[in-house]
């Protein structure tokens, strides 16, 4: 895999990419996690893809992100670390393919943190060097292409994004019978969603609005897609493209200024919309961004609708930024519980939820939405982004195993999320293990199952 | 050079070294946790924080809170268990073993009040040396020798001091340890992440545990032999204490910052009803 990844490297770039990162980005909370580790391998248990190799466990990958902080800030790693090993001013060749490597076998996605008796998110690490990797040039070519069109606007030059932006709102019209509200200031609920979702799950977002509707709400929608899936950035190592497209993101917000901001996602765009971008910024929202489970729980709460019940077995898969990082555990409860009496938890649920194994930009950025994408934007894969993407594909796999087999424990029909990747990757880990379950977004199945009281 | 005391020749061995070190000890110990904890004081940024403690749907009651720090120190252990339930179990019975040891143990809570001397009020809980008496009995395993009516020495423990008896305890640290430094070799063989610190602490500890076990038992049965093995062992208790602040071993203290930061952000700040 680290073949296609790094073929020419830039070594000069690299210690500058290394310096830059270790020097800049070190606070308390990233020390904390640099020198509290006991290396007791806790996390082994936690992260998906230690099914692959240990090699790929939390504790191992952040390793290499501690033998660079040691003979920067610590005497031991100055004085001793080069003879006695632990310590690497910088990395040799192969060091830095597995580096990238890594960087690739990460979702971000805190199940460690939850694991680690000292409370380290080894994910925290792992992203330094995925921003090492971006920034010497090693991040695979289309990550850093769609980031780019990302970061820049172009996308907005695209026509087929266009195309696609415009077939949604059609359909919405569609749907609603009646006018798409676009970009209304001050209504009630401003519906975000990415390129990413309008080319994932058109039918859920078609249903989103056909709620909104349903429920008589104040709503409005965006006339053009504020990203490709902002902030990619975060994903792919670009933290300061990542705060351009935060910044425009959060331009928007606050110049439509709705009560609720809501999302479809549950994926890295609501931890990073909801919490990074108000943090960068230091901006206190006016209004509040939601997941869709967490204002329908409440609306139903308020005795705004009912549910007509289903009787199939349908379980929950928590996404980790909704459940882990965002704390949303118990709205999208509400709705499942009323949604069918046969409600079943996965065997590991809540904080301690199994990843999808797809996040991250590990496989998050999947192979069929990079084709998609790439194929839209008139851009081709190179035979080494494809040998990388096909090599995703192999990982999640074997860390989808495990998820595979609790889905068949709860004999599930319905597997619900709330999040695109998770749908992507789960549905794809199901195929391959031959699970008989759906797995959908909670809207597809909730949508008609809502009834409004006259 | 040897001084006569009764019958015994004691004097330059290594105990008295070993009393002389404690206070420096305790100093480099201090020296060392505050430029530990200095630097995270330079390195702290003021989160800033977007959201109240409410959202949507209000957040979980303050009783749920509390009960969620509970889990939140709790989950680690839990979830090894399922996971991981060997290495898991072996390190919660080696941590629960070496605090017993360390804080509980008659001899080390002697120690312990005799620098602070509140420490006395533990006395109570003081955990013998051996279940039947307070007597040398390094092989005396659990069955009561003692001459005496009583089967078990007076304490608190009763019949528990079967188990809760330093010997016991040491026989089962020893294995313990031995697994985890076992554990360590199967690391280094997997080329897993391995560090010179875990050689340190560990190779350290466990020649510890056996200089104490050693010195407590007599063995050699000879008093120089005694002294000089009861002061290796704090020698080397004082070395794992003074570098305490630049290894893994500093975990006792900020394991409760770790895992209070983890409750505090996810979930005080974040977990939604």
């Amino acid at each position: 895999m680290v073949e296609a990844v790094t073929t020419q490297i830039n070594m000069d770039a690299l210690k500058r990419a290394i310096d830059e990162v270790f020097y800049t980005q070190i606070n308390s909370t990233i020390l904390y996690y640099l020198q509290s580790c006991v290396n007791c391998k806790a996390c082994e248990a936690a992260c998906p893809f230690s099914a692959t190799s240990l090699e790929y466990s939390p504790v191992n990958k952040a390793e290499i992100a501690r033998q660079l902080y040691r003979p920067r800030f610590t005497v031991w790693g100055k004085v001793f670390g080069r003879a006695l090993g632990g310590a690497k001013k910088y990395l040799k060749l192969d060091e830095v393919e597995t580096m990238v490597d890594y960087a690739w076998h990460c979702t971000e996605c805190s199940s460690c943190m939850f694991v680690c008796p000292m409370g380290i998110d080894s994910g925290a690490l792992v992203d330094l060097l995925k921003q090492v990797a971006f920034k010497a040039g090693l991040t695979p070519e289309i990550y850093a292409k769609i980031n780019e069109l990302e970061v820049s606007g172009k996308y907005l030059e695209i026509d087929a994004f266009k195309q696609a932006w415009q077939g949604i709102i059609s359909k919405m019209k569609e749907a609603i019978g009646g006018d798409v509200p676009l970009d209304k200031k001050g209504s009630e609920v401003l519906l975000y969603v990415s390129l990413y979702e309008v080319l994932t799950y058109p039918d859920v977002i078609v249903k989103t609005a056909k709620i909104l509707s349903k429920l008589k709400k104040d709503w409005t929608f965006m006339s053009q897609p504020l990203g490709i899936r902002p902030p990619i950035g975060l994903v792919v190592g670009d933290k300061e493209g990542a705060e351009k497209v935060m910044k425009r993101v959060l331009d928007y917000f606050r110049e439509i200024s709705s009560k609720y901001v809501v999302m479809t996602s549950g994926g890295y765009d609501y931890t990073a919309l909801r919490y990074t971008m108000h943090e960068t910024f230091k901006v206190k929202p006016t209004y509040e961004v939601v997941h869709i489970t967490e204002i329908l729980a409440k609306w139903y709460e308020e005795g705004q609708f009912q549910i007509k019940p289903v009787d199939e077995v349908i379980t929950w898969h928590d996404p980790c930024n909704l459940a882990k990082k965002g704390g949303v555990i118990e709205a999208p409860r509400v709705l499942l519980k009323a949604l069918s009496k046969n409600f079943k938890e996965l065997p590991n649920h809540g904080i301690n939820a199994l990843c999808c194994s797809g996040g991250g930009g590990t496989c998050g950025l999947n192979s069929d939405f990079i084709d998609n994408i790439a194929k839209m934007a008139g851009f081709a894969v190179s035979e080494k982004d494809k040998k990388f993407l096909e090599n995703t594909a192999t990982s999640l796999i074997n860390a989808g195993k495990k998820k595979a087999d609790e889905i068949n424990k709860v004999k599930a029909k319905e597997v619900l999320t709330g999040c695109p990747v998770c749908i992507t990757s789960i549905s794809y880990i199901a195929n391959y293990y031959h699970v008989n379950s759906n797995v959908r977004h909670i809207i597809d199945l909730l949508e008609d199952k809502i009834v409004v009281k006259s | 050079m040897q001084l006569p005391f009764g019958p015994y020749p004691v004097g330059n061995s290594l105990y008295p070294l070993a009393l002389d070190l404690f206070i420096p000890t305790v100093f480099f110990f201090f020296l060392g946790a505050a430029y530990r904890i200095g630097r995270y004081l330079i390195t702290y940024q003021k989160p800033f924080i977007p959201y109240p403690t409410s959202s949507v749907r209000g957040n979980i009651s303050g009783g749920e809170k509390v009960k969620e720090l509970f889990n939140t120190f709790a989950n680690s252990s839990r979830v090894g268990i399922k996971r991981k339930p060997i290495t898991t179990i072996v390190g919660l019975l080696m941590h629960i073993d070496l605090i017993l040891i360390i804080f509980l143990l008659a001899q080390h809570m002697i120690f312990w009040s005799y620098y602070i001397p509140p420490y006395r009020v533990l006395f109570p809980l003081a955990i013998p040396e051996s279940s039947a008496s307070g007597e040398l009995a390094a092989f005396y395993w659990s069955q009561p020798f003692t001459p005496t009516p009583y089967p078990f020495v007076h304490d608190v423990w009763g019949p528990l001091t079967i188990i809760l008896n330093g010997q016991y305890l040491t026989y089962l640290l020893i294995l313990l340890l031995g697994i985890y430094l076992a554990h360590k070799f199967i690391v280094v063989a997997e080329r897993l992440s391995i560090r010179a610190g875990d050689w340190w602490f560990f190779v350290l500890l466990y020649i510890d545990v056996i200089l104490g076990f050693l010195a407590t038992s007599h063995i050699p049965n000879n008093i120089v032999w005694y002294d000089n093995i009861l002061g290796a062992h704090i020698l080397v208790a004082e070395i794992i204490i003074a570098t305490l602040p630049f290894t893994r071993g500093f975990h006792m203290f900020e394991f409760y910052f770790g895992k209070i930061r983890e409750w505090y952000y996810m979930i005080y700040r974040r977990w939604m009803k």
